[in-house]
């Protein structure tokens, strides 16, 4: 059995990029590289010293490479973004030879 | 948990190590991780039984048995 992103499409997941960002959406598609195609799309953007910023991004399309984490998110999870602080997740450190 | 082979993982009922500096993803249950971003995986030794591994790459690659499959 593969792992494949189809139980995912037309719910709202939430991806990691490979510099650390975290982007949540609707998937409304995806292929075997893992370019999705995210609706409804905004950033969460967190920091220590203020409450999370929420950049809205509208219908975006993520190339393969740059995504690290795809999690399907839970419904309930909505309210307690509200205050949460955090720093910044750091990017993939890759071992380039 | 489902491995393919690119090595992309599918996590199921994830728990975040560090929640104090990392809390974002805490609400996640089900992930997929991308194969190429990753470095280890660890299991608890207790969880893995290296003999049977062990016979079971054997079989796959001795010429008489693999061919025999």
């Amino acid at each position: 059995m593969a792992s494949t992103l189809s139980e995912w499409t037309s719910k709202n997941i939430t991806i990691l990029t490979c510099d650390g960002r975290l982007i949540t959406g609707t998937l409304l598609g995806y292929d075997q590289l893992q370019n999705l195609i995210l609706s409804k799309s905004y950033e969460m953007v967190y920091s220590i010293d203020v409450p999370p910023e929420k950049v809205e991004l509208g219908l975006s399309v993520v190339r393969g490479d740059n995504v690290a984490v795809v999690g399907e998110k839970e419904e309930e999870g909505g309210e307690e973004e509200g205050d949460v602080r955090a720093e910044p997740i750091g990017a993939i450190v890759q071992n380039v030879t | 948990m489902i491995v393919d082979q690119y090595l992309n993982i599918k996590l199921t009922n994830v728990s975040v190590v560090n929640k104090d500096k990392y809390p974002q993803l805490t609400s996640l249950k089900n992930c997929f991780i991308r194969g190429s971003v990753v470095r280890y995986v660890q299991i608890n030794p207790n969880d893995v039984d290296t003999e049977l591994l062990q016979d079971a790459t054997r079989k796959e690659y001795s010429p008489v048995a693999g061919g025999e499959k």
